[in-house]
């Protein structure tokens, strides 16, 4: 397990929330945060990509910066703001990637404190523009027309799996091993755009939204009256033995 | 003391050196153009945020089968809108919107990390990232709800929605009183990102 995979519910971090409804503390971060955007608009596996005169050809996704930031180490991952975060992970990518080093990111980071003012390199390109902006438009949907039928219904009760996790899951880790009720099918199936491996998801597979009574998890104590309802993959979910 | 509980030093101005660094290699090696950076970023300024949301909340708010086709199919009320085309973009591919009433509040989290329904409501704020939301809203709500202000009868059912997989929530919150003669363009003017995600009330005034 990492510890970024069990925020929900854990308990200790009672300090008053930071109700900041900034979207961006720094004007740095509105750029990592494109430059995150813009190589997911030009991963390989997108249609028509081909065409596109970039120079990337790897397939990037969502599940490709998740897996970084719960592959850190837990105290950095309290310590760094968010977008610090998607810098260390986006750099990683391109790294172990082979599209730039350590020492030319070094170099060309020495050049920029040295002298804020100097300029990026102009090199225009609408194509790359264009599919970047077109990829926002269209979305890039994890649903898949399968024949893989739910094998869960509305308003059974059922047990979360706890699967090994070697590296990301998008099963939270305060509903593991414990009883929900189905409230929705959904229809069709869903991908993942990476497989988590013992984790389970990746190939197409019913999602359902599962109810959890906070009571069953933490006990009486809890606050009065509340629900939470989680989206589940059917790869996390186990019929409840009679 | 170990360098893990360091920052580095100028914090903010070296993280805006590297990113610069990072954004002028993939130019130079032809991966982005030099435009595409403030393309992305104007997108979310023009085309892409909560200007959205609080459309279709107004529309719902004045029409009531609207409303109903809204929270039986999310996608397709969204679609009648006169949107620019995006709606079931990135972030947008599947989404849902949930009702407060008298007898519901509802709450939107992403625990795992920060899903959120950007044709909608563009990108999410910091309260919403903070790793303290993320692990006490599931666990006590109300207690939460309150130090943002918002406090909830106890005859009130909270449902917290966790965006886990590949719904994107958002709050359709009860239209505040006093606002019977507005048009729909002031009733979006009320909305914020906080009441489209069950963080606050909407306020008059």
């Amino acid at each position: 397990m990492k510890l970024q995979q069990y925020l929900g519910g854990l308990e200790g971090l009672n300090d008053p929330i930071d109700f900041d409804t900034r979207v961006f503390a720094e004007p740095w971060e509105k750029r990592i945060f494109a430059i995150h955007v813009s190589m997911m608009g030009l991963s390989n596996h997108l249609e028509g990509i081909q065409d596109i005169p970039s120079n990337f050809d790897s397939k990037y996704t969502w599940a490709d910066l998740r897996e970084r930031a719960e592959s850190m180490h837990p105290f950095d991952y309290f310590k760094f703001r968010y977008y610090e975060k998607w810098v260390g992970g986006v750099a990683d990518f391109l790294i172990k990637g082979g599209y730039i080093n350590e020492e030319e990111w070094d170099a060309k980071t020495a050049v920029y404190l040295n002298n804020a003012d100097e300029q990026l390199p102009s090199v225009s390109e609408p194509a790359i523009d264009h599919q970047v902006i077109e990829y926002l438009r269209k979305g890039d949907s994890l649903y898949r027309e399968s024949d893989r039928k739910p094998q869960f219904s509305a308003g059974e009760t059922v047990l979360v799996r706890n699967n090994h996790v070697m590296l990301h899951t998008r099963l939270p880790g305060f509903v593991r091993s414990q009883k929900g009720v189905i409230e929705i099918v959904y229809e069709g199936n869903y991908t993942y755009p990476n497989s988590t491996g013992t984790d389970g998801i990746g190939e197409p597979m019913p999602v359902y939204c599962v109810r959890f009574d906070p009571k069953d998890i933490w006990g009486e104590h809890v606050e009065s009256k509340s629900m939470i309802y989680v989206d589940i993959y059917e790869a996390y979910m186990d019929k409840l033995a009679q | 003391m170990s360098e893990r509980f360091k920052y580095v030093e100028d914090r903010e101005m070296f993280s805006a050196a590297r990113v610069k660094a990072l954004e002028a290699l993939l130019i130079e090696k032809g991966i982005i153009s030099s435009e595409a950076v403030d393309k992305v970023i104007g997108y979310f300024e023009t085309d892409m945020g909560p200007f959205n949301g609080a459309k279709v909340v107004a529309r719902a708010w004045v029409d009531p089968e609207y409303k109903a086709r809204l929270l039986k199919d999310t996608p397709a009320a969204v679609a009648e809108m006169n949107f620019p085309r995006g709606m079931t973009g990135v972030e947008g591919e599947e989404m849902k919107a949930v009702e407060n009433t008298s007898d519901v509040h509802n709450l939107i989290v992403c625990t795992l990390c920060s899903c959120y329904p950007w044709p909608l409501l563009g990108l999410p704020p910091y309260w919403f990232k903070d790793p303290s939301f993320r692990a006490r809203s599931v666990r006590e709500p109300r207690a939460v709800l309150k130090e943002f202000g918002l406090e909830l009868d106890d005859s009130v059912e909270v449902r917290v929605w966790d965006s886990s997989a590949q719904i994107r929530y958002f709050v359709l919150p009860e239209r505040p009183a006093g606002t019977e003669g507005f048009t729909e363009e002031q009733l979006a003017a009320l909305l914020t990102p906080e009441a489209m995600q069950g963080a606050a009330k909407v306020k008059v005034g």
